[in-house]
C-alpha cells in the first residue's frame, strides 16, 4: 500500500479499530517509511495536546446576560404577537398598498402629467355631481307636481258614484 | 437552570472553534437566544445535551460561512487560559505548551466541518456515535473527518518544527 492508504488508516490504527491484516500491513509499512512513522507520532502528540486543552470559565457578565435572556425574548414575542394578529391583516395590506401607490407617484418622473390628470378627473367628478343634484331637483320637482295632480283626482272620485257636481 | 448547565460547554466550543473570545461570547449569547425561541421544537424523545450541541454547532458554522472567521487572528493561546498545571519535567512542559500554541492556531486551518468535528471528538472528548449524532453525519463520515483533521493537525505541528529547526 503507499503512504496515502496508510495514513487514512492511521486514525483507526490509533483507535485499535483496524483488523489483524490492515494493522499488520500499517506495521510493515511503519517499518520501511520514516515520513509516515514520524507523522503518526505527531498525530498522537497532537490527540494527546488537543485532550489537554484546558476548558475556559465564561464570565460573569456573560452568565448574567444569558440568564436574563427569557424575559427579553416573552417582551419581544409579546410586541411581535400584537402586530401578528390575523384582525390587522387587511390592515398592514391597505396600508402596504397606499404605500406603493405613493411611491409610485411621489417618484414618477411624469409627476406633474399625472397632478394634471388627478385635476382634470376630479374637476369632472365635481361637473358630474353638479349635474345629478340637478337632475335630482327637477325630479322632485316633478314628482310634487305628480303628487298635486293625484290628489285633484283623488277629490273627483266619488265613491257613492254620484257626481261630485 | 439551563445556563448554569450549559454555558459553560457551549462557551468553550464557540471559543475552541472560532478562536476569539469576544466573538465566543458573543456567539454563545445568539445560541441562547435561539435554544429559547427552539425550546417549543424540542423532542423529547431527544437527547437534550445533543440537541443544543446540534443547535450550537449549527449556528458557529453557519456564521463562521457569513463572516469567513479564517481570516481573522485566533486570540493569543495564553490570553483567556488558566494557567496549567506545572509539569515536573520543565523542558517536556515547555515543549507541551509549544505544541498546544501550534495546534491552537492550527484549527484555524481547517475546513469548518472538519474543525467543528476535531473539537468535539480531540478537544471535548465525544465518542465518535455522539459526535455523529450532533454533526448529524454517518459514523463513517465522521470518522474519516477526524482522520483528515489529525493529519492536517499533525502536518501543520511537522511543518512548525521543520521551520523551527531550518530545515
Amino acid at each position: 500500500m503507499d503512504c496515502e492508504k496508510i495514513q487514512e488508516l492511521f486514525s483507526p490504527y490509533l483507535d485499535n479499530d483496524l483488523t489483524l491484516k490492515e494493522r499488520t500491513a500499517v506495521d510493515a509499512h511503519l517499518k520501511t517509511c520514516p515520513d509516515c512513522a514520524g507523522l503518526l507520532s505527531l498525530m498522537k502528540t497532537a490527540a494527546s495536546s488537543l485532550a489537554a486543552f484546558p476548558e475556559i470559565e465564561p464570565s460573569r457578565e456573560l452568565r448574567n446576560k444569558l440568564r436574563a435572556i427569557p424575559g427579553r425574548t416573552k417582551r419581544f414575542r409579546a410586541g411581535l404577537s400584537f402586530f401578528l394578529k390575523p384582525a390587522l391583516q387587511p390592515v398592514f395590506a391597505a396600508v402596504t398598498g397606499f404605500l406603493v401607490l405613493f411611491s409610485l407617484y411621489m417618484f414618477n418622473p411624469d409627476k406633474k402629467h399625472i397632478n394634471q390628470a388627478i385635476s382634470r378627473t376630479f374637476q369632472r367628478g365635481v361637473g358630474q355631481i353638479e349635474k345629478l343634484y340637478a337632475k335630482a331637483g327637477s325630479l322632485t320637482d316633478n314628482l310634487g307636481d305628480y303628487a298635486h295632480s293625484v290628489l285633484i283626482s283623488l277629490k273627483k272620485i266619488n265613491p257613492l258614484g254620484k257626481s261630485a257636481d | 437552570m439551563v445556563v448554569d448547565l450549559y454555558s459553560k460547554k457551549i462557551f468553550n466550543m464557540a471559543y475552541q472553534f472560532a478562536g476569539s473570545f469576544q466573538e465566543a461570547e458573543d456567539l454563545t449569547q445568539d445560541i441562547f437566544v435561539k435554544l429559547y425561541n427552539s425550546l417549543s421544537k424540542y423532542d423529547l424523545a431527544r437527547n437534550f445535551t445533543a440537541w443544543l450541541l446540534t443547535l450550537a454547532k449549527n449556528h458557529l458554522i453557519d456564521e463562521y460561512r457569513r463572516t469567513k472567521w479564517e481570516k481573522k487572528q485566533r486570540d493569543d493561546f495564553d490570553d483567556h487560559l488558566p494557567g496549567l498545571a506545572s509539569s515536573d519535567d520543565p523542558e517536556g512542559g515547555l515543549l507541551e505548551e509549544e505544541n498546544r500554541k501550534i495546534l491552537w492556531e492550527g484549527l484555524n486551518k481547517l475546513p469548518a466541518d472538519i474543525r467543528m468535528t476535531v473539537i468535539l471528538k480531540e478537544i471535548q472528548g465525544k465518542k465518535y456515535e455522539e459526535v455523529a449524532e450532533i454533526m448529524g453525519l454517518p459514523l463513517g463520515t465522521v470518522k474519516s473527518r477526524i482522520n483528515r483533521g489529525r493529519l492536517q493537525l499533525a502536518q501543520i505541528l511537522r511543518d512548525k518544527k521543520e521551520r523551527k529547526n531550518g530545515l
